[in-house]
């Protein structure tokens, strides 16, 4: 039976695959723990800035630009987060969906949604299909940067920032994975642009005077002036939940490359079981019909003599 | 500023856009505001301040002075605890002499 053979080298082939599945997931697990550290790091930062615009907020009335948007101008962002590599199961198909979706519920509210890609795959899905894209940015999506935060909230503040006779949009959205757990991610949509500041809570620090008490949080003195202030950390209070998302998506991603190859390591292993089976039958098969046929020449052999 | 064991210290915390750098007790912070140099001791009125580039100096509650240098941030105090959050921060390193 020449199967044998074509068996023989499916199953050399699917081993080095499942090899290479295997490696795959061990280098996602890896990067999980360092994209964790990675966005540790990084909430110490993002809290304090949170802490400032909440204090910035209970102080003072915001009517700035960042805060307040222009309902008039139809023209809306939209970023979505991708991947840069493959093999990370249905992570950037999923996201792609969800864009079309909010593109679709935009579209139907008069609006008109500028793209934006993050992500080679996601660059690479709208390019082939030459769909009009703002801007694009890759090669980062694994272990993205201050830089690359600060490259994408740039862009989009400016694209924000310019008066809507101008090209301006009026609103910002962004379509990423949130992180869970290891096993569970989710796509969401994150409307950024206008920032809704949320009126701050009560706070639950101990020891409050009793003469400050009414006031809950302290007075602040603003230098050089409120609006430098605001001015100042507005962008910086974007750039940084751009940031968190940009790596909770990473770790999702990775998450997801662990998840896509660990089914992929278990499907080459059932494969090869599978195709073992089969050879060591056709095998079998090829020797009983040798043996049949030995045993069947020699009968005849015999019965000639006799 | 007093000598003595028991001059007053706070809670200071200086966070960069992707790591935490220092925090601890301190004695007083000086700081590049935006409209020039600011020295910070404890039990300060609050306040919050943009910075530009330049050198943070700490002086740690046992005396000891560092500096590091950060660029474009904002600084908050409240309650006697410090803030400070930049972009970009360089290594902490104890400073060479006494006076800047």
């Amino acid at each position: 039976m020449g199967s044998q053979l074509a068996l023989k080298s499916r199953i050399a082939s699917t081993s080095s695959l499942e090899k290479i599945f295997n490696a795959q997931e061990m280098i996602a697990s890896s990067h999980i723990a360092k994209a964790r550290k990675v966005a540790m790091d990084a909430k110490p930062y993002s809290d304090a800035i949170f802490d400032a615009v909440q204090a910035v907020v209970a102080h003072t009335h915001v009517n700035h630009r960042i805060a307040v948007g222009d309902e008039t101008n139809p023209r809306v962002a939209v970023l979505a987060l991708t991947a840069d590599r493959g093999m990370a199961g249905a992570y950037t198909s999923s996201i792609i969906r969800e864009t079309e979706d909010l593109l679709a519920r935009l579209d139907a509210k008069g609006k008109q949604p500028e793209l934006y890609v993050y992500g080679r795959r996601g660059v690479t899905y709208y390019k082939y299909r030459n769909r009009a894209i703002a801007d694009t940015w890759e090669g980062d999506t694994d272990k993205p940067g201050v830089e690359i935060a600060e490259a994408i909230s740039k862009a989009l503040i400016d694209a924000y920032m310019t008066p809507a006779d101008q090209g301006g949009v009026s609103e910002l959205y962004i379509v990423y994975t949130e992180f869970i757990n290891m096993v569970s991610q989710k796509v969401r949509v994150l409307r950024m642009l206008p920032v809704e500041i949320v009126t701050p809570e009560v706070e639950d620090e101990g020891p409050i005077n009793a003469e400050d008490a009414p006031l809950a949080r302290p007075l602040y003195s603003f230098e050089p002036s409120v609006d430098v202030v605001l001015d100042a950390i507005l962008p910086k209070y974007i750039q940084s939940r751009i940031h968190e998302c940009l790596l909770e998506a990473a770790a999702s991603e990775t998450a997801s490359r662990q998840n896509a190859m660990h089914t992929a390591t278990e499907n080459a292993r059932n494969l090869i079981d599978d195709l073992t089976r089969k050879l060591n039958s056709s095998r079998q098969a090829a020797i009983t019909q040798e043996l049949t046929e030995i045993i069947g020449s020699a009968d005849a052999l015999n019965t000639k003599e006799e | 500023m007093m000598a003595g064991s028991e001059s007053p210290t706070m809670q200071v915390n200086i966070v960069a856009a992707d790591r935490p750098v220092w925090h601890g007790e301190a004695r007083s912070v000086t700081i590049p505001a935006s409209e020039g140099g600011m020295g910070i001791l404890p039990n300060h009125e609050p306040v919050l301040t943009v910075i530009k580039q330049g050198m943070v100096t700490v002086v740690s509650a046992d005396g000891t002075r560092q500096t590091l240098e950060v660029a474009d941030g904002f600084i908050s105090f409240d309650s006697n605890k410090l803030t400070v959050a930049v972009e970009r921060a360089g290594d902490v390193r104890p400073a060479a002499s006494d006076d800047e």
